[in-house]
């Protein structure tokens, strides 16, 4: 198994319903994404785009196939675990279409939920939340509360968070939907760059051709599978 | 470990502690309803304390003179005095009267006691300003509650009585306000008619009354003598119902407040029913606010048991700080309420025990929810 994989998945399927209802969304979809890598998943709606992010992130279960994350491979015809969600825990980091912070948390104790639920010591989860605060350039607004701070702000909150825990793969559900075009394009930026200097795949659902210059790759789901651009 | 449930209370501290104040009202109708039934229980037995008889002789086959009516010949007390073994024997009556107050009545419990007789049922203790009875006739001592001081003139039947004497406590078995006449008073006031009756009784042939009957006749035994004893002599030849001091207390507790105590106990429990449900739809409702959040943290990785473990917290806090605050308001509204409410800590102990389980059982369907929510909701818009 090469070192520098973030995640692969091999001939993974899922369908919905049986008999006349039956729908197949994925089929065979195989595909590996490096360390580093920012990918992009263009797809029309309702041809599959959540449902895969759903279960690379370890959310949905696939109904067949391999996934391996980093060198641990998680599914094989089943979960090979039964705590899936300390695989997301640990391995996976989550940005939403809208940043989704925890409301009634502050800024840092939004940060810091993750590790502390890891039983990471307040002291160093802290430390490690201010250090990304200060490297998306909202080191004094770590008292605030989301509603008190701008939409981009709060996004980038958001990517810290899924930052905080070093995970080996992101997983960004149209990031840049909610923002203006400049806000968008610095969020891009900053995936671009944590994503070589952190060394974590980002594969990021988007529907903005604008966004795709900044991504290594541009993967689509065409016929129920996964095809490289 | 950041505590999700005192970080999400803060965030909306307003509104949860004036949620906490309406649950906290309703437990404190609970706390009163609790009062209300240990008040009930210490009325029944002030007069009967007060008065502290071994022995109460009534009407054949009756429970009088509280839970039945009780009629017996005034001149028995005579008869029980002479007998072997008891002490002191006096005649009582009770009755229902209203005291005129300026437009309005107040009504109250009126004991007629002989004056000059062995046994005074009215407490030394309880007696705030002037004395007891001292004369046959036309004095009446009266308890603080009924608003009259001392030296007032009231209005009773045909004649006027002034107050010498006013107590504090004084109340019956029925939570009435105590007053005490003279036995020739009482029966005066129980037996005597307008002139229009008396005419209309002549005319039918009725010409005499009875006026000297009482409604028991109460005993104290000699020390060394078997209450159960003497007790025993009089039923068996003066056919005549004896209860000692502790079957007259049973016959309170079981006739005359056995079925109002059942009656608030039903109402503290439909309450207590009803406080659970409540503070179940205010969690329920809370946690459906959060299902956005909830979905993310599950979505992120958070387990369950952190969830759960917010949602129970805040439910037990919110069950709490209700406690808190109906202990609060009942002690301030008790007071006002016309009948005696006795406060006890061990209700208030275990109406907290009863609010911490249904605080727990009202978190069951919020943590049903939480434990069902979908993480991929998270996802989308």
């Amino acid at each position: 198994m090469n070192d520098n994989i973030a995640i692969r998945v091999e001939n993974i399927c899922k369908s919905f319903g049986d008999g006349d209802s039956f729908i197949e969304v994925i089929k065979d979809a195989s595909f590996t994404i490096n360390k580093g890598e920012l990918a992009a998943l263009v797809a029309p709606s309702g041809t599959g785009k959540t449902v895969l992010l759903m279960m690379i992130g370890c959310v949905n279960e696939p109904d067949s196939g391999e996934m391996w994350i980093g060198t641990e491979k998680v599914f094989d015809n089943r979960w090979l675990t039964k705590e899936t969600r300390k695989i997301r825990r640990e391995k996976i980091g989550f940005i939403f279409q809208a940043h989704h912070l925890i409301p009634f948390l502050n800024i840092i104790n939004n940060l810091i939920l993750l590790p502390q639920t890891n039983k990471t010591d307040e002291k160093t989860s802290k430390a490690e939340a201010r250090k990304l605060l200060h490297y998306f350039g909202i080191a004094d607004k770590e008292k605030a509360m989301p509603s008190q701070l701008s939409g981009g702000q709060n996004q980038r909150v958001a990517i810290a968070r899924a930052l905080i825990n070093n995970p080996q793969i992101i997983l960004a559900d149209e990031p840049t939907a909610a923002l203006d075009t400049q806000r968008s394009v610095d969020v891009m930026k900053i995936l671009k760059k944590i994503a070589l200097e952190q060394e974590v795949a980002i594969i990021m659902v988007t529907h903005d051709d604008r966004m795709l210059p900044y991504c290594d790759r541009i993967m689509k789901i065409e016929d129920k599978k996964i095809v490289f651009v | 470990m950041i505590h999700l449930a005192k970080e999400d209370i803060k965030h909306t501290l307003g509104k949860f502690v004036v949620t906490a104040m309406g649950v906290g009202m309703l437990l404190g109708i609970v706390l009163i309803m609790m009062g209300v039934y240990r008040g009930m229980i210490v009325d029944v037995e002030v007069l009967l304390n007060d008065l502290d008889v071994d022995l109460w002789i009534v009407q054949e086959g009756t429970l009088g003179p509280f839970a039945e009516a009780s009629r017996v010949h005034e001149d028995l007390q005579y008869t029980i005095e002479s007998l072997q073994g008891v002490d002191n024997s006096s005649a009582i009556t009770f009755q229902n009267i209203q005291l005129p107050q300026g437009k309005s009545k107040v009504r109250v419990f009126a004991v007629g006691y002989d004056v000059y007789g062995g046994i005074n049922p009215i407490n030394p203790a309880r007696l705030v300003t002037g004395r007891t009875l001292a004369t046959d006739h036309y004095e009446i001592v009266v308890t603080d509650k009924t608003g009259f001081t001392l030296h007032d003139k009231i209005q009773l039947g045909r004649n006027i009585y002034t107050v010498v004497g006013v107590t504090h406590g004084s109340v019956s078995s029925g939570g009435d306000l105590l007053v005490y006449i003279s036995l020739k008073d009482a029966q005066e006031l129980q037996f005597s008619y307008s002139n229009k009756r008396i005419q209309t009784d002549r005319a039918r042939g009725i010409i005499t009354r009875d006026t000297h009957m009482v409604n028991a006749v109460i005993a104290t035994v000699k020390p060394g003598n078997n209450v159960e004893n003497v007790a025993g002599e009089i039923r068996k030849w003066h056919h005549k119902s004896v209860y000692t001091k502790a079957q007259q207390h049973a016959v309170l507790t079981k006739y005359v407040v056995e079925k109002s105590s059942k009656q608030i106990g039903l109402f503290t429990a439909i309450l207590i029913i009803v406080a659970t449900i409540i503070i179940s739809l205010i969690i329920y409702t809370m946690t459906l606010e959060k299902m956005k959040e909830i979905s993310i943290m599950k979505l992120i990785g958070l387990p369950n048991s952190t969830i759960v473990r917010m949602i129970v917290e805040e439910t037990l806090l919110l069950g709490i700080l209700a406690f808190m605050f109906g202990n609060i308001f009942s002690h301030l509204i008790y007071p006002k309420f016309p009948k005696r409410v006795v406060l006890e800590i061990p209700d208030a102990w275990m109406l907290f025990g009863m609010v911490v389980v249904a605080s727990i059982v009202a978190s069951f369907i919020a943590v049903k929810k939480v434990i069902n929510a979908d993480p991929a909701a998270a996802i989308g818009d």
